[in-house]
């Protein structure tokens, strides 16, 4: 991935060295945003639990009232979990990694013209920008998450071969390059407006909760938007409905359950496309 | 030191300066409409967000007319209900207050001849109604059109149900401002409210009909402020509860704003002692 950061010109004749190259300074300045946000403790650690928190609050409402109805149109809680845990996991990886580009973040750098830094420095810029906002609190959402999921595969008796964990695998790598993708669009997008960016929260975090839950408790028209229009179905609802042994919707062959990994960064590499059209859009704030 | 730069009335002065604090009101109402854009695409969001909420209650409700009291039609209108109350009672959140004290400019604020947490109490008030109008009335407008969502009955509904909507946002603002207080004891208080306001999400039906959790959980909710900041008005609203059973939330959720905002007071004046800020 580092070698695609590759601009200058002199270091095209190693690539594997640039790569490294490239990577190790992604890391440092990862390290670098990790060690100043451990050293207020007390704030970190409070961050830290509270982020993990409103998850834990929203899971935890869904969980406590289901028995009550018996099930979710068909769905077992485990089954739901599985859903959820999926989403929530690449989303909140995908948050770690495209931070950075988040229209709030990005918006910030653009308005103030400290974006300019980016472009003066000698580094790729999109590694400068993938490494400028790393929130290390979010760990605790990938612990939560990752116990979500670890319930939903256990209890929804789901039998997991290594095929199945290589779906499962390729669904989250696909959605995180997906709602990666997003972000990127919402970051570009600021550099033209720095409202109505809210639209794409619609996208983004709309889409994280569309995704957390069986599609076909959808209207025809939603779900079907979001299998055709935006391939959102394709990330996670398909793999999980492939894994469960039941079938996909709309007679759709079972090959729909495995492009996740494609959509995914069809939908990325669009967005960088349009990235690029943004930065050179792009004219400082002439401070 | 207020008293010192104006003969006006101290702030523990019983004499309110009813005057002064409705026109702070009608400013944090004036203010909300300053981005009329912003607040399109935040109704926009709303909006969708409530559509995802509608289609996992009425997938939860299946084929059963009537869960705990509630009916599916019931159900949306709960749904349209929290939406549209998300603004007006802050139940995501509100950092204002904290803001000023870790930034200093609640010195500038003490300068001036009122009480603190009236102050804060007006422009809140005014803030959740330029809200309401704003955000609240045309999401109940849109969840009327497409869903027919429901209203209150007859002129005791709505009586009873505005009665337990004020004393929501009073409940609510008090125990905001608690929160807020935070900031004179650590200068952490943002991560110290993610809690409370994650608790508050749970607690005060925002993300699900209290009715529909564990009797188990119902129980530990009762002894807590949370309910009166929303659930107890939606249920109002619904029809859910009705008569003296209708009398007695609003019986409570006055005990808890009294209660609340007395305490309040108490750490504000506490947290106040201990303030230093510097000049510059």
């Amino acid at each position: 991935m580092a070698r695609s950061f590759n601009s200058r010109p002199g270091q095209k004749k190693d690539l594997f060295s640039s790569a490294v190259y490239h990577l190790h300074l992604y890391f440092l300045l990862l390290r670098a945003q990790a060690r100043s946000q451990a050293v207020y403790r007390v704030s970190f650690a409070l961050d830290a639990l509270g982020s993990a928190l409103i998850t834990l609050a929203e899971f935890a409402a869904f969980a406590l009232v289901l028995p009550r109805f018996g099930s979710l149109s068909g769905w077992t809680l485990g089954e739901v979990s599985l859903l959820y845990g999926l989403a929530e996991i690449a989303f909140v990886l995908m948050d770690l990694a495209f931070g950075g580009f988040d229209a709030p973040n990005l918006s910030q750098h653009v308005r103030s013209g400290s974006f300019n830094t980016f472009l003066l420095r000698p580094a790729p810029l999109r590694l400068q920008i993938f490494g400028s906002d790393f929130a290390l609190r979010r760990i605790t959402r990938v612990f939560l998450a990752a116990g979500i999921l670890a319930y939903g595969v256990g209890a929804s008796g789901a039998v997991l071969t290594p095929e199945t964990a290589l779906l499962l695998a390729g669904s989250v790598l696909g959605m995180i390059a997906f709602f990666g993708g997003l972000f990127v669009i919402g970051g570009t997008l600021t550099f033209w407006t720095v409202e109505s960016v809210e639209a794409m929260n619609v996208l983004t975090y709309g889409g994280r909760t569309l995704i957390s839950y069986p599609m076909d408790i959808y209207g025809q028209f939603l779900r079907k938007t979001f299998t055709y229009l935006i391939p959102a179905a394709f990330l996670s609802y398909f793999p999980v409905l492939h894994v469960l042994g039941r079938p996909l919707p709309d007679g759709l062959p079972l090959l729909a359950a495995y492009l996740s990994p494609l959509v995914g960064p069809l939908m990325l590499a669009a967005a960088f496309a349009f990235w690029r059209v943004g930065v050179r859009h792009y004219g400082g704030t002439g401070t | 030191m207020r008293a010192a730069l104006k003969p006006t009335p101290r702030p523990s002065s019983p004499r309110l300066n009813a005057p002064l604090y409705a026109s702070v009101a009608r400013l944090g109402f004036r203010r909300q409409f300053a981005y009329p854009q912003a607040a399109l695409w935040g109704l926009i969001t709303n909006l969708f967000f409530g559509v995802l909420r509608i289609s996992v209650l009425v997938a939860l409700f299946g084929s059963k007319p009537q869960v705990a009291g509630y009916t599916v039609q019931d159900a949306i209108t709960y749904t349209g209900l929290t939406q549209a109350f998300i603004m007006a009672l802050s139940l995501f959140g509100w950092t204002d207050f904290m803001r000023t004290v870790h930034r200093g400019e609640v010195a500038s604020d003490l300068l001036r001849p009122h009480n603190l947490l009236a102050f804060w109490a007006a422009q809140d008030a005014g803030r959740a109604v330029g809200q309401f109008v704003l955000r609240g009335l045309p999401m109940l407008a849109l969840f009327a059109l497409i869903w027919g969502a429901t209203f209150p009955a007859g002129f005791t509904g709505w009586l009873l149900t505005t009665l337990s909507l004020l004393l929501a946002w009073a409940c609510g603002f008090a125990f905001r401002f608690l929160v807020n207080c935070a900031a004179f004891w650590s200068p952490d208080a943002v991560g110290f409210g993610r809690f409370a306001w994650a608790v508050l999400g749970l607690g005060s039906g925002f993300l699900m009909p209290l009715a529909f959790f564990p009797q188990w959980f119902q129980g530990v909710l009762a002894f807590t402020p949370f309910p009166s900041m929303m659930n107890t008005t939606v249920e109002i609203w619904l029809g859910v509860t009705t008569g003296p059973e209708a009398w007695a939330g609003l019986a409570v959720q006055f005990g808890w704003a009294l209660l609340l905002s007395g305490v309040a007071a108490f750490v504000l004046s506490r947290g106040l002692r201990r303030l230093e800020v510097a000049g510059g």
